[in-house]
C-alpha cells in the first residue's frame, strides 16, 4: 500500500483552480521532487499533503490515515507526529538561538530535550553554532537549522519547499547533501518542490505540474 | 504593553482607593453643612397635653462619646432656649434668650483626653463681630437683626429682665439666631435657675448612606438583621443608639441633611466605579491594540508554529502565558503607582492623604490580569485564524 495516496484532489481558490483532480501515490521512503513554472500548483500539492491546506474535492491518505476532512486541530496533531517541514523562508524565531528553535519543535511534539537538540545540530554540521541567533547564522547555516527542526522528531515525512530557493549553488550542494545522507540513514520520505533543474535531479522520482495537473512522472537514478 | 497595564491598574486601584474611602472624606467634607441629628427631650403624656417644657440632662452630652459609633461623632452642640425681656435706651422687648457653647473641651468618659463640644462643631459658618461669650461674664451675644432693630452695639449694656449683661458681639448665623440673644449655657442655666439642663442637642455624625435596608422597620427585624442594622453606621442607627444613652430622649435624624448626604455619597461611589471599569476597559483596549500591532509582526512565527504542529490550545497558552506575565508585571508597577496617585488625589482634593490598603494590592492584580487577559482576547482569534499555508509561503 502507498505510504502517500491522492485521488482526484481538486483545489479551487476563489480566483483560480490550483489543483485539478490529481492522483499521485508516494512509496514509503521515496524522494520525490515536484517541479513546474510558478502557478502549476507544486505549492498547493505540497501542503494539501502537509495539512496546511484543504482539498475542495478528492482526498488524501498518509501512512493509512484519511487526512481529507481534519479539523485544524487534529491537523495539527498529526503534522506534529509525522511530518517536519523545510520552507523556502528559514522561517526560526528571531530571538531564540539555534538550539532553542530546534527544541520548538520539541515543545510542540512532547517534551523539550536540549541533548537531543545539540545533537540534531551537529548531525546538519552546526555542533559550533549552538547558541547563535538566526541574525548570526549564513542562510545555509539557517537552512540547517530547519532541516534539525524538521528531523528532530523522526517524522516519517519531510516536505521542502523550495528549500533552496535563497541559497547559492554551493550551499544548496551543501543542503542537498545533508538531506540525502539523513534520507539514506532515516529512511524517511521527501517531498521537495523546486523550479530548480539542478536541484530536482537530487532524489528518485520527479513530477511535472502543470496548470494543477501531473503532466509527467518520471522515476530516475538516484544521485 | 507592561506600561499600559500599569497605567490602566494605576488608574482602576487609585479610583478603587478612592471609592473605599470616599464616603469617609466626602461625609466628612458635607459635615460642614451642619448637623444631621437631633437629639429633644420625649414628651409623652400629660406633660405633651399641657405643653409643658421637659429638658434633657447636661451631663448625658459626653455619653454620646461612649456609644459603638462614637468615633463617628464629630460634633455635639447643647442648646438651651428661653426667654426674657429686654431694656435697651429705654425700649422694652420681649426676646428669645440661647444658650451655647461656642467651644468648649469636654472630659471623654474614662479617659485622660478631651473632645470639644458647641456650635464651633456643628455649625462652623456662625459668625461673630467680636467675641462669644464665655461661661464666667455676664456677656451675650446678640443676633444681627435684634442688633439692627434695636440699635444695640458692641460694647452696650443690656438688661434682661432687670439683670446687667454686656454686649460682646453681634451674631450672624443666617438663621433663627440672627434675632435672638445667645449667652453662655452655663450662665443662662445660672440665670433662669435651670442647671444642668438643656433643650435640645444637635449632633454631627459621620454615617454611612442609607440604602434600603437601612429604611427596614426595625420592629420587623429578626436578630441577625437588627445587630447589622445596629452596628453600621446609617443616621437612624447612630440615632438609636444615642437615644440609648441620652435620658428620657427622643433622637431623630435631620432628614433633609441626611437624605442628601446618602444620595451624593451614592452616585459619587456610583461614578467612581464606572470611571473604574471605564479605565480597566480602556486599558484591556489598548492592550488588545498592542498586542494586535504585535501579532502582526509575529505572523510568521505563529505561522511556523501551526506548521510544527502547535493546536489552538498551545497558541492560546502562549498568548494567555504572555498575558499573565504582562499582567503580573503591569500588576505590581500599576500597585506602586496607584499608591502615590492616591495619596496626591487624596492631598490635593481632601487635604488629608488615603490610608494605604493592603487588599489593593491583589485588587491591582487582578485588575491587571483582567486587563491583559482581556486584551488577549481578540489577537487570540486573530492568530487562531492565520493561515500556515499564507503566510510561510503564500498559495499558488
Amino acid at each position: 500500500m502507498a505510504f502517500i495516496k491522492l485521488d482526484s484532489a481538486s483545489k479551487i481558490y476563489e480566483t483560480a483552480q490550483a489543483l485539478r483532480g490529481v492522483d499521485l501515490e508516494v512509496e514509503q521512503g521515496q524522494w520525490l521532487n515536484i517541479v513546474g513554472p510558478s502557478g502549476s500548483g507544486k505549492s498547493t500539492l505540497l501542503n494539501v499533503i502537509g495539512g496546511l491546506d484543504s482539498l475542495s474535492s478528492g482526498n488524501v491518505v498518509i501512512d493509512g490515515a484519511e487526512i481529507t476532512g481534519l479539523s485544524e486541530d487534529a491537523m495539527a496533531v498529526f503534522r506534529r507526529e509525522r511530518i517536519g517541514f523545510v520552507f523556502q523562508q528559514a522561517h526560526l524565531i528571531p530571538y531564540l538561538n539555534a538550539v532553542e528553535n530546534v527544541m520548538l519543535s520539541q515543545y510542540f511534539h512532547s517534551m523539550s530535550d536540549e541533548d537531543e537538540a545539540i545533537e540534531a545540530l551537529k548531525r546538519v554540521g552546526l555542533g559550533h553554532r549552538l547558541t547563535h541567533r538566526p541574525s548570526q547564522l549564513s542562510g545555509g547555516e539557517q537552512q540547517r537549522v530547519c532541516i534539525a527542526r524538521a528531523l528532530i522528531n523522526s517524522p516519517k515525512l519531510l516536505l521542502a519547499d523550495e528549500p533552496t530557493g535563497n541559497l547559492d549553488r554551493e550551499n544548496t550542494r551543501i543542503i542537498l547533501e545533508l538531506l540525502k545522507k539523513l534520507h539514506q540513514e532515516e529512511h524517511f520520505t521527501i517531498i521537495l518542490v523546486t523550479h530548480d533543474p539542478f536541484v530536482s535531479q537530487w532524489g528518485q522520482r520527479i513530477i511535472t505540474m502543470e496548470d494543477g495537473k501531473i503532466k509527467c512522472d518520471e522515476f530516475i537514478c538516484y544521485l | 504593553m507592561v506600561f499600559s497595564v500599569a497605567i490602566g491598574t494605576a488608574m482602576a486601584a487609585s479610583l478603587i482607593a478612592l471609592s473605599m474611602d470616599v464616603s469617609s472624606k466626602v461625609s466628612n467634607e458635607l459635615r460642614a453643612f451642619g448637623a444631621n441629628i437631633l437629639v429633644e427631650p420625649k414628651i409623652e403624656g400629660l406633660a405633651d397635653i399641657t405643653g409643658q417644657k421637659r429638658y434633657l440632662r447636661q451631663d448625658d452630652i459626653v455619653k454620646s462619646k461612649v456609644i459603638f459609633w462614637r468615633h463617628n461623632i464629630l460634633g455635639v452642640a447643647p442648646f438651651l432656649e428661653s426667654e426674657a425681656t429686654s431694656v435697651f435706651g429705654g425700649k422694652k422687648e420681649h426676646v428669645k434668650l440661647l444658650g451655647i457653647w461656642y467651644s468648649k473641651k469636654l472630659p471623654l468618659p474614662g479617659e485622660t483626653e478631651t473632645f470639644e463640644a458647641g456650635v464651633k462643631s456643628v455649625s462652623p459658618w456662625w459668625n461673630v463681630n467680636g467675641a462669644w461669650p464665655d461661661s464666667n461674664s455676664r456677656n451675650v451675644a446678640v443676633g444681627v437683626s435684634f442688633a439692627s432693630r434695636s440699635g444695640v452695639k458692641k460694647g452696650d449694656s443690656l438688661k434682661l429682665d432687670g439683670a446687667d449683661f454686656v454686649v460682646s458681639g453681634i451674631v450672624d448665623t443666617g438663621g433663627a439666631e440672627d434675632d435672638q440673644v445667645l449667652m453662655d449655657i452655663d450662665t443662662l442655666q445660672e440665670f433662669k435657675g435651670l442647671r444642668g439642663k438643656v433643650s435640645k442637642v444637635l449632633v454631627s455624625a459621620l454615617t454611612t448612606p442609607m440604602d434600603e435596608f437601612a429604611y427596614k422597620d426595625q420592629t420587623t427585624m429578626s436578630k441577625a438583621e437588627y445587630e447589622k442594622w445596629y452596628c453600621t453606621g446609617y443616621v437612624t442607627s447612630i440615632a438609636k443608639q444615642l437615644e440609648e444613652v441620652f435620658h428620657n430622649s427622643r433622637v431623630k435624624p435631620i432628614w433633609q441633611v441626611a437624605a442628601t448626604e446618602g444620595k451624593v455619597l451614592e452616585k459619587l461611589s456610583f461614578l467612581m466605579y464606572l470611571l473604574c471599569f471605564i479605565s480597566l476597559s480602556a486599558s484591556a483596549l489598548g492592550v488588545s491594540t498592542t498586542m494586535i500591532m504585535s501579532l502582526l509582526r509575529r505572523v510568521d512565527e505563529i505561522g511556523l508554529m501551526k506548521a510544527v504542529g502547535a493546536d489552538s490550545a498551545k497558541i492560546i497558552a502562549i498568548f494567555l502565558s504572555e498575558g499573565v506575565v504582562i499582567g503580573i508585571a503591569g500588576g505590581f508597577a500599576g500597585y506602586l503607582l496607584s499608591i502615590g496617585a492616591a495619596k496626591f488625589i487624596g492631598i490635593k482634593v481632601f487635604n488629608t492623604a488615603f490610608e494605604h490598603r493592603a487588599v489593593l494590592f491583589p485588587v491591582a492584580l487582578g485588575s491587571a490580569l483582567f486587563i491583559s487577559l482581556s486584551g488577549m482576547v481578540l489577537p487570540i482569534k486573530r492568530a487562531l485564524r492565520i493561515k500556515s499555508a499564507v503566510v510561510l509561503k503564500g498559495s499558488e
